[in-house]
């Protein structure tokens, strides 16, 4: 694929494309994942929005242990190994750190980083773990105050005009990959998962409009290929988290046989199936598509309409296997792991295979072990 | 007539003609949980082991919880609506809910069942089996406090609630876990939901929006109950359950001066059964707990008087965010290495600087939100290590003992950072202890023997050789 090329070459150079937007007074704002920040709100005052979003290397999971207890997350202590140990150079070069706090492993990230590393600058703001009234205005002032902070420290006013734009550019880049991912509901088009998640974790990193570019030929390309669909159980992954660098998962099941069709993940893959409206309040129109219209992750509560979102999907795609792949510590998705199955059943009549990540290399035969069983009960 | 229980309930406070009204209540309440004639030889002992029971009020607190366990265990049969709220929760819904209808009862299940299953009858491991059993497994560092709540429906030993008020503002695995009694018992659920925004040193500044929205969510869950449980909230509600804590609140200003004597007058294990009633229980368990408080005061000024205590005089001071709820072993172990504990979490909020609340408010739940966020109790990492560093001031500790539930994310947040917070800025020696403070399989008091005991050692150096306790 040329596009994931030419994408794998920019992400090569984008260090030190930045180093030189940073000298000619260009502003990078990193944040934390979750997709609850608007990168729109970055872009329109001229910043570039970076996402952090590498994890899957055990070591840096230990060096956090100087600074927290290993009870939480392993996506969330690698964060806190990456800013800690330096190690990770997107954390040492932005200027602004964003965290959008949503459940308590991203508040233990944000006050472990808050204690610790007083050098980094932070703003936080708190996303609400219900749908409602309140909880959308309460959202909404968090971005209004990100916002404002972000007008500050750029210098530049986020006027209409310039929030138009970008989330005319956000919108576009949404639309491409739901271009894609709707592609996979056919069979007909070959769109590997690993390409879409490389994809995905590419865009939080990249220039948005060379993205939008890479994306573009993309679907050209897969439109072109005369590739004709793999034979195997159509699968789909879901979890809290798929970090850049976590792609065990991926890989075991592509080595069984199994084709991923879809990814569910709040971390790591970009909410792609909503629209920001253009008219009216561009706040509110924020506010609505990020936190209202999304399908909320599994530390929502009640959790009900993702997993509603799940079998739809089954359905939708034509799924013959769900893998549930949960870090350990993360409870919101530990808690559903043991009611969902039932609904699943209920609704699907299929079985689900749960699997539990530390981000360990030792887990890779278990894994294995597991996943060709249930591919291969899926097969008889 | 007596029967096989009435030793034990005379040791836990109850008088003759208390178990003779009662009788029926207890027997079918023993029934569902299963408590046995044989049960009772191993309860006594283990009450007598564990708590200081030549102090009435300590008797009459086990007993608060025990009419709190019966009342919990008997309110379907009884007719009673019941709500079930988590721990530890913004207590002025529940209060409010409780004080505007004798037919709804409210209260917190898993933390009755464990001091009562646990530090009663020393029966807990059953139910918290039944918990790992039906939904929440061990290995996964889920919570072991609601281990017991889901295992105490699952047996049929509590009844399953008509609602759920989830504290959606503090953890997610307290709401997540409601999400799962929902879908297995099909109850609703109200969430009142907030968000620990704030950023590390913002306390005890808070932004209005907090107040707005966690108040905000309060008013609607309440409209909720209103709903669900076919009652209507009384206008008065909300003043009448404050006028009722006042009582326990004063009590408490009373214990934390007790508490700076030397010798400190008791142990915080009985502290901790006072401390975790006011936060468990909204009816008859609280109000018999605060008429045992006023009993326990007067004994404890008699200590006072007398200049004994608990432990020897000059005894180095620690302070501990609470005692362990199920297993008072562990709590004791710190007294057993030559401790003293005179501060915990609840007599920091009571004795540290008031922060003054900010702003006006008219709602229940804005007025609540308000109060809490200054309180610092559900406002973020930053404002509990804080606390503990005022309260080490007004206590002259010598050291802390810093345990965090490694099973809590809420708590275990604190894990490394509220040691070096603490030593820097206090000077004292702090010990950063890993517990689990609902379950004692795992984190033993053996289990921890070692790192205490050489921790006391440590203190108790400091303080021979001179070294100033911070004043
Ligand atoms: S995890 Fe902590 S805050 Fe949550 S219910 Fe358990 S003890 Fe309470």
């Amino acid at each position: 694929m040329k596009a994931l090329d030419k994408l794998e070459k920019h992400l090569k150079e984008r260090l030190s494309e930045l180093s030189k937007e940073k000298e000619k007074g260009h502003k990078i704002i990193g944040y934390a994942a979750g997709g609850y920040l608007p990168e729109e709100l970055v872009l329109a005052c001229g910043a570039i929005p970076l996402c952090f979003i590498q994890a899957g290397n055990n070591s840096i999971l230990r060096r956090s242990g100087a600074y927290i207890c290993r009870w939480f997350d392993p996506f969330w202590r690698s964060q806190i190994g990456f800013i800690t140990s330096g190690k990770d150079p997107y954390y040492n070069i932005v200027d602004l750190i964003v965290v959008p706090i949503t459940d308590n492993h991203v508040r233990a990230f944000s006050n472990t980083v808050g204690y610790y590393t007083p050098g980094k600058e932070l703003f936080v703001f708190g996303v609400p773990h219900v749908k409602d009234k309140l909880a959308l205005d309460y959202y909404l002032q968090g971005i209004n105050r990100l916002k404002k902070t972000l007008e500050n420290f750029t210098g530049v006013e986020m006027t209409d005009s310039r929030l138009q734009e970008s989330i005319g550019l956000c919108n576009r880049e949404r639309e491409l990959f739901r271009e894609i991912s709707i592609m996979r509901k056919s069979g007909n088009h070959m769109v590997n998962s690993k390409d879409f998640v490389a994809l995905n974790h590419g865009s939080f990193l990249a220039d948005k409009e060379f993205m939008i570019d890479i994306l573009e030929s993309y679907i050209q390309e897969v439109q072109d290929s005369s590739m004709l669909p793999k034979d195997g159980p159509r699968i789909l992954l879901t979890g809290s988290t798929l970090a850049r660098g976590d792609s065990k998962v991926l890989d075991i099941i592509e080595d069984c046989g199994g084709i991923i069709v879809m990814e569910e993940f709040a971390e790591g893959i970009r909410p792609y199936w909503g629209r920001v409206r253009v008219e009216g309040d561009l706040m509110s129109n924020l506010a609505e598509s990020y936190f209202m219209d999304r399908i909320c992750p599994g530390w929502f509560r009640p959790g009900t309409e993702r997993l509603d979102f799940l079998v739809n999907l089954v359905k939708e795609y034509h799924i013959k296997g769900l893998v549930w792949y949960q870090l350990i510590y993360r409870e919101s998705y530990k808690v559903e792991s043991y009611f969902f199955p039932d609904m699943l059943r209920k609704e699907t009549g299929m079985n689900m295979l749960t699997l539990e990540s530390e981000y360990d290399a030792m887990e890779t035969g278990p894994m294995k072990t597991r996943i060709e069983t249930y591919i291969e009960t899926m097969r008889r | 007539m007596s029967n096989y229980y009435d030793g034990l309930l005379k040791l836990c406070g109850f008088e003759d003609a208390e178990i003779e009204n009662e009788r029926p209540r207890i027997e079918s309440s023993f029934e569902k949980l299963g408590i046995v004639p044989a049960d009772m030889e191993r309860a006594n002992s283990w009450v007598r082991q564990n708590h200081d029971v030549s102090l009435e009020g300590v008797r009459k607190l086990l007993g608060a919880w025990l009419q709190e366990l019966i009342d919990l265990v008997l309110s379907k049969e009884e007719g009673k609506k019941i709500v079930y709220f988590g721990f530890p929760a913004i207590l002025g819904p529940g209060l409010m809910l409780s004080a505007s209808s004798e037919d709804v009862f409210v209260s917190a299940p898993d933390m009755v069942l464990d001091h009562t299953m646990g530090q009663i009858f020393n029966k807990l491991t059953p139910i918290l089996e039944s918990g790992e059993a039906n939904g929440l497994p061990p290995g996964h560092a889920l919570c072991s406090l609601w281990q017991a709540k889901i295992g105490g429906i699952a047996s049929g030993m509590i009844p399953v609630p008509d609602l759920a008020l989830a504290s959606s503002y503090f953890c997610d695995m307290g709401s997540k876990a409601d999400d799962l009694v929902a879908a297995q018992y099909e109850i609703p659920v109200a969430y009142i939901d907030g968000v620990m925004d704030s950023k590390w040193g913002e306390f005890p500044e808070y932004l209005p929006e907090r107040v707005h929205y966690l108040g905000g969510q309060i008013n609607q869950a309440l409209e909720k109950a209103e709903k669900v449980l076919g009652i209507k909230i009384a206008p008065d509600a909300w003043e009448r359950s404050q006028k009722e804590s006042r009582g326990f609140v004063d009590n408490l200003l009373k214990l934390l001066e007790l508490m700076k004597s030397d010798p400190v007058p008791i142990s915080v294990v009985e502290l901790e059964l006072l401390e975790a009633l006011s936060g468990s229980s909204t009816g008859r368990g609280i109000r018999e707990g605060t008429k045992a408080m006023s009993i326990l005061v007067e004994e404890l000024e008699e200590r006072v008087k007398a200049g004994t205590g608990i432990t020897e005089k000059r005894a180095p001071r620690v302070m501990m965010a609470a005692g362990h709820c199920s297993d008072p072993r562990v709590t004791h172990l710190i007294e057993e290495a030559g401790l003293a504990v005179p501060l915990t979490m609840v007599l920091s909020w009571i004795g540290g600087p008031k922060i003054e609340p900010k702003g006006d408010y008219d709602t229940p739940g804005e007025k609540m939100a308000n109060y809490e966020l200054a309180a610092a109790n559900f406002h973020g990492t930053d404002a509990s290590i804080k606390l503990f560093e005022w309260g080490s001031k007004v206590m002259k500790l010598d050291g802390v003992i810093a345990h965090y539930l490694y099973n809590c994310r809420p708590a275990a947040t604190t894990s490394h950072a509220q040691k070096k917070y603490l030593e820097e800025k206090t000077g004292l020696p702090v010990l950063a202890l890993e517990i689990d403070n609902f379950d004692s399989r795992s984190y033993s008091a053996d289990s921890m023997r070692t790192k205490v005991e050489t921790f006391a050692e440590l203190v108790k150096a400091r303080k021979r050789t001179g070294y100033k306790s911070l004043t």
